[in-house]
């Protein structure tokens, strides 16, 4: 491209220190100073430290990490809590994009019927959807072992919050119930902005359904889909009121500690033992490993997009 | 002007709301009493329904004002763990669960924020009337921080009309080696259906209270004396192996109906249609399915536990109660008379009795009339004596800041465990178990370790 | 093979039927996955519907409803809404274990701690996204990434720090002791940021040109535009209020100051087998969200179309 160059312009006054954004984000930083800054660093430091009730703390430099990292308990929270990232990015997306794919194509007031219902389960809090499912998978008497007895004939005493093993998948169905709709609805509103002559193209040129969606739709919507899974992962790694309330007989631990996530740990270790210095430590490590996980997926898109 | 605000129809909603709810509310707490002399917070529906009448007595006769609050267990666990850690203040009387006490008094003696009653129970004789086996759960380091609430000593309540059907008599049922035999005529699947429908009694099948009330019962604790943990022996892998027997085995009696999981009437079901014949019933529980299965009435009884060996202990214990005394309170010795009056004056218990059904911690108490009424609801039983014969052989509990974790190691072994059974059954059983509490035993010792460290650091 | 087979026979059956008629039997197909996703979300719904009407003593017996050969008093009352409106318990002597305050009390609670907290979320967050979407400033990146970080550290971790602050302060046990901490979240500010980024810039010069002040600007001339966004938080914040659990639970002590989440949970112990009046606070608790929910719903939609999801 040519280089142009314009007639020079006469030399502008440099414009005033604009003072507006300051003061627009002082509150911001105010309460963030005080009410995330200090708590952080607070909170930051006890990781060094060993606390033996409310006031006693003796300095021990990084016996705490020492710890969690030779603390099978620890590997337990992080697989578990990992287990249900990867369910979470691999069963609940899917789900929620092929649901908005679904109503994409509805029509007028029963899209807006679909979408309230599917959305519903958000507005319900997560200790009120914890404790509602420790009822519903009851064994013997609750809804969804009924419901499996009634369509399969099997499944009356399956105890999914009592077995180590159907733990962790009785808290997916359950975030699955809450999440999905509400994943859905981000996904609507991208797939509305999708130009539907390009798919029509893509038809026209012999393209089947899911070449059509993963070679035209999909890419047209890949900025939504993107900051769709980082939430989703975030969200994830963070994940501790939902089984703290379905669990709560065991405090969100579950038999063998099969319901036990990276923060129910937390809050075990600094709370019900009051290690607090062990739980700021753990507090670190949950904080690298969410933002590595982060930096990954973020250069995972990356390459993807090119 | 719904369309001029720039922010929009919603906002400009909430807006309204939030002005017109604030004022509502400020004008609401304007008629908040002052703050009262003494606050109490209790744990249970019942205890606050209980206290209501007494603590409204004591404010006359005093001039003191009391205030009554009610929060559930964990809500006012979390508050008062808070508390603590951020060093503020706690209530000035509150009820404890057991094992509660283990987080409040880690740390050195001059940090822990409970007043230390242990000279003032001497001095008033109070620690000689009440039941020996419940100080020492509310004892840390030999000073004892809380009024003991209860004994809790535990009997099994059975369906007397259906186990008269079946023709047991429950006076032979001495021994749990009796009971089993019983148990494994009577555990059958009735309809035919594939599933079992009558199981002989309850038991967790993931450990947890029945792990605890078994071995209770035979007397093992977690921690020795020395403070060291003392689950790892093998009267624990005798208990883990009876208790997998009895609920997963090919001749189980057990049936775990998530009593004490959050599955609403299950057990109440459970119960009402002889699902389970026997059910674990500590005393404040025979209250509870007073009030949640009222439709029960008269066909049920109680009968304590059968023993391990014959002529054994008859009794195990589950749950407890008990009251602490802030160490900042202002007014320490009112707190201390109110707990006294709530808790062990002579008029008061009995009618707490009558009420809750739970049986006195004071031994003197135990020759109230109130104690020998018969209950209806039991087949006519006195189960206030039945429960205070049994009262004096409840097992003690001992208390240590590694209770909660011990506990739950206990129970992930036993997990452990279970997994095993189901894989390759009694082959090699024994061995597995031993491995698992060795195990769940080396990880409680290094959280020992770190606390000794801590303590002896300074 | 039970009625639920044959029902699941009928529903399966026209789209062999169609298969000459592909449009239409993807049609049909669409309309019952969707129907079958729906019913998926809606039954534990229902179940707590018929749950809190029925009696305590039937809780189990029946799935649902009873049928209505049997209703009666017995089997389905209001006894789990008497009880959760005078506050407590009826015990087996027939008196309830009553507190001395009135269940509104709690709604009103509640309602002050969700609208009060996302109207100043709201104008925090969008005074900020606005910031940093239309100015360039010193500092801006680095106070970009500080705010990215803030969203990985986990909440639970600074509880007890800010407690003892608010306890220091004198706030504790108090809706404003709750508010004042979370007014600002970095998560909104993002939102507005992206909101605000796609309007045109022309638009802004030519208000300053006009001689207005930022504060106009932002006020008059940006907010309007981003009226879709500013629904879609208020729906999201004020959800995120209404059902709290942890913070308040914490905070909050005296009972004339608990939230509903908080009294709610007061039912659950580990002693009482009854869950039919936590059932009930759980259903009437969700009348407000979905309220606001339903009155918003285009908005709540266009919100997200035109912020987070443009790329």
């Amino acid at each position: 491209m040519p280089l142009e160059r314009s007639p020079p312009k006469p030399a502008r006054p440099k414009p005033p220190v604009e003072w507006a954004p300051y003061l627009f984000l002082a509150p911001y930083i105010v309460l963030s100073a005080a009410f995330f800054v200090v708590p952080f660093f607070s909170a930051a430091v006890l990781a060094f430290y060993e606390t033996n009730g409310p006031r006693t703390r003796v300095f021990v430099g990084f016996a705490n990490f020492r710890f969690l990292l030779h603390d099978p308990m620890f590997y337990t929270a992080l697989a578990n809590t990992t287990a249900f990232a990867c369910a979470s990015v691999l069963l609940q997306l899917p789900l929620s994009m092929g649901l908005a794919l679904l109503l994409n194509t509805t029509e007028g007031r029963l899209k807006g019927f679909f979408r309230l219902i599917l959305f519903s389960p958000n507005l319900v809090g997560q200790i009120f959807v914890g404790i509602l499912f420790s009822v519903l998978f009851a064994p013997r008497y609750g809804l969804i072992n009924r419901t499996f007895q009634a369509l399969f004939h099997w499944g009356l005493e399956e105890r999914w919050l009592g077995n180590p093993r159907l733990v962790m998948p009785a808290i997916i169905v359950t975030s699955l119930w809450v999440w999905v709709g509400f994943n859905m609805v981000y996904f609507l509103a991208a797939l509305q902005g999708v130009d539907k002559t390009l798919e029509e193209a893509a038809r026209i040129d012999g393209a089947n359904v899911w070449q059509v969606f993963w070679h035209v739709t999909l890419p047209s919507i890949r900025h939504v889909v993107v900051f769709v899974v980082i939430t989703t992962i975030i969200g994830s790694y963070q994940l501790f009121e939902l089984p703290l309330a379905l669990l709560n007989s065991s405090s969100g631990r579950g038999p063998a500690n099969s319901g036990l996530t990276l923060i129910t740990y937390l809050n075990e270790l600094a709370f019900e033992s009051g290690d607090l210095g062990l739980g700021s430590a753990l507090g670190w490590m949950v904080a690298i490993i969410i933002f590595a996980v982060s930096i990954v997926q973020i250069r995972i898109s990356r390459v993807l997009e090119d | 002007m719904l369309d001029r605000f720039p922010y929009g129809k919603a906002p400009l909603c909430l807006l309204v709301i939030a002005i017109v709810a604030s004022a509502l509310r400020v004008l609401a707490v304007s008629n908040r009493p002052k703050r009262a002399d003494l606050v109490f917070v209790t744990l249970s529906a019942y205890h606050y329904e209980a206290y209501q009448k007494p603590i409204r007595e004591f404010e006359r006769s005093r001039g003191i004002s009391v205030r009554l609050q009610f929060a559930n267990a964990t809500s006012l666990q979390s508050r008062l763990q808070n508390a603590m850690l951020a060093g503020t203040e706690i209530p000035d009387m509150a009820e404890l669960v057991e094992n509660s006490l283990s987080f409040f008094a880690r740390g050195p003696r001059k940090d822990i924020g409970l007043l230390d009653l242990t000279d003032r129970l001497h001095e008033s004789g109070l620690d000689k009337r009440l039941v020996s086996s419940r100080l020492s759960l509310w004892t840390s380091g030999g000073r004892t921080y809380a009024f003991p609430h209860d004994v809790h000593p535990v009997m099994l309540a059975y369906r007397r009309d259906l186990v008269e059907q079946l023709g047991i008599d429950v006076t032979q049922l001495d021994t749990w080696a009796k009971f089993v035999d019983a148990g494994r005529r009577v555990t059958r699947d009735v309809d035919g259906d594939g599933t079992i429908d009558r199981y002989m009694i309850d038991l967790s099948y993931d450990g947890s209270w029945s792990l605890d009330a078994l071995l209770l019962q035979r007397g093992v604790q977690l921690f020795d004396d020395a403070g060291k943990v003392a689950f790892d022996n093998e009267v624990t892998v005798d208990v883990i192996r009876w208790l997998l027997r009895q609920s997963f085995g090919p001749e189980k009696i057990a049936y775990d109906p998530d009593a004490s999981g959050s599955s609403g009437q299950s057990l109440m079901k459970a119960m009402t249609d002889g699902l389970v014949l026997f059910v674990w019933t500590p005393d404040w529980r025979s209250r509870v399915f007073q009030d949640d299965a009222p439709h029960l009435a008269g066909k049920m009884a109680l009968m304590p536990l059968p023993a391990w060996e014959p002529g054994g202990r008859r009794t195990s214990v589950w749950g407890g109660t008990g009251l602490v005394i802030a160490k900042k309170t202002k007014h320490p010795d009112w707190a201390w008379d109110l707990a006294n009056f709530l808790y062990y004056d002579p008029k008061e218990i009995g009618a707490r009795f009558a009420r809750t059904n739970i049986v006195p911690v004071l031994e003197d108490a135990w020759v109230l009339p109130e104690l020998d009424v018969p209950n209806p609801y039991y087949s006519n039983q006195p189960i206030g004596r039945m429960y205070a014969d049994l009262a004096p052989s409840t097992p003690p509990r001992r208390l240590t800041p590694l209770s909660f974790v011990a506990e739950q190691k206990l129970y992930e072994a036993y997990a452990r465990s279970l997994e095993y059974y189901r894989r390759s059954g009694e082959d090699g059983l024994a061995g597995a178990i031993r491995g698992e509490l060795a195990r769940a035993q080396e990880y409680v010792n290094l959280r020992a370790e770190r606390v000794a460290a801590l303590a002896g650091a300074q | 093979m039970s009625a639920v087979h044959v029902v699941l026979l009928l529903l399966a059956a026209p789209i062999v039927a169609l298969h000459r008629r592909p449009r239409l039997a993807l049609r049909y197909a669409r309309g019952v996955a969707l129907g079958l996703a729906c019913l998926v979300v809606l039954a534990p719904f229902f179940w707590l519907v018929a749950a809190v009407f029925k009696d305590k003593s039937v809780f189990n017996e029946f799935v649902f409803f009873p049928p209505p050969a049997e209703w009666s008093r017995k089997t389905m009352n209001f006894d789990n809404f008497v009880q959760l409106f005078q506050g407590g318990k009826r015990g087996s002597n027939g008196t309830i274990s009553s507190e001395t305050i009135s269940f509104w009390q709690y709604v009103l609670n509640s309602a002050v701690y969700a609208t009060v907290g996302t109207v100043l979320q709201l104008f925090f967050a969008s005074l900020g996204g606005y910031a940093l979407a239309k100015y360039e400033f010193r500092g801006k990146s680095a106070l970009m990434v500080f705010m990215l970080g803030s969203m990985t550290i986990p909440s639970v971790l600074l509880l007890p720090p800010i407690y003892k602050m608010v306890v220091d302060l004198g706030m504790v046990d108090s809706l404003f002791g709750l508010i004042v901490p979370g007014m600002v979240t970095a998560y909104g500010i993002f939102l507005f940021r992206q909101a605000c980024m796609s309007i045109p810039n022309e638009m802004i010069d030519a208000g300053r040109v006009d001689g207005c002040s930022d504060w106009t600007i932002y006020y008059r001339l940006v907010m309007p535009l981003v009226r879709p966004m500013s629904a879609a938080f208020c729906l999201m914040s004020f959800l995120g209020h209404w059902n709290a659990f942890f913070a308040p639970n914490v905070f909050l002590h005296s009972p004339e100051n608990l939230t509903l989440p908080v009294v709610l949970n007061k039912y659950i112990s580990d002693y009482s087998q009854d869950y039919g009046i936590f059932l009930a606070g759980t259903a009437v608790a969700m009348l407000p969200p979905a309220l606001l929910f339903f009155a918003l719903q285009r908005e709540f939609i266009s919100g997200l179309t035109s912020g987070a999801v443009k790329g």
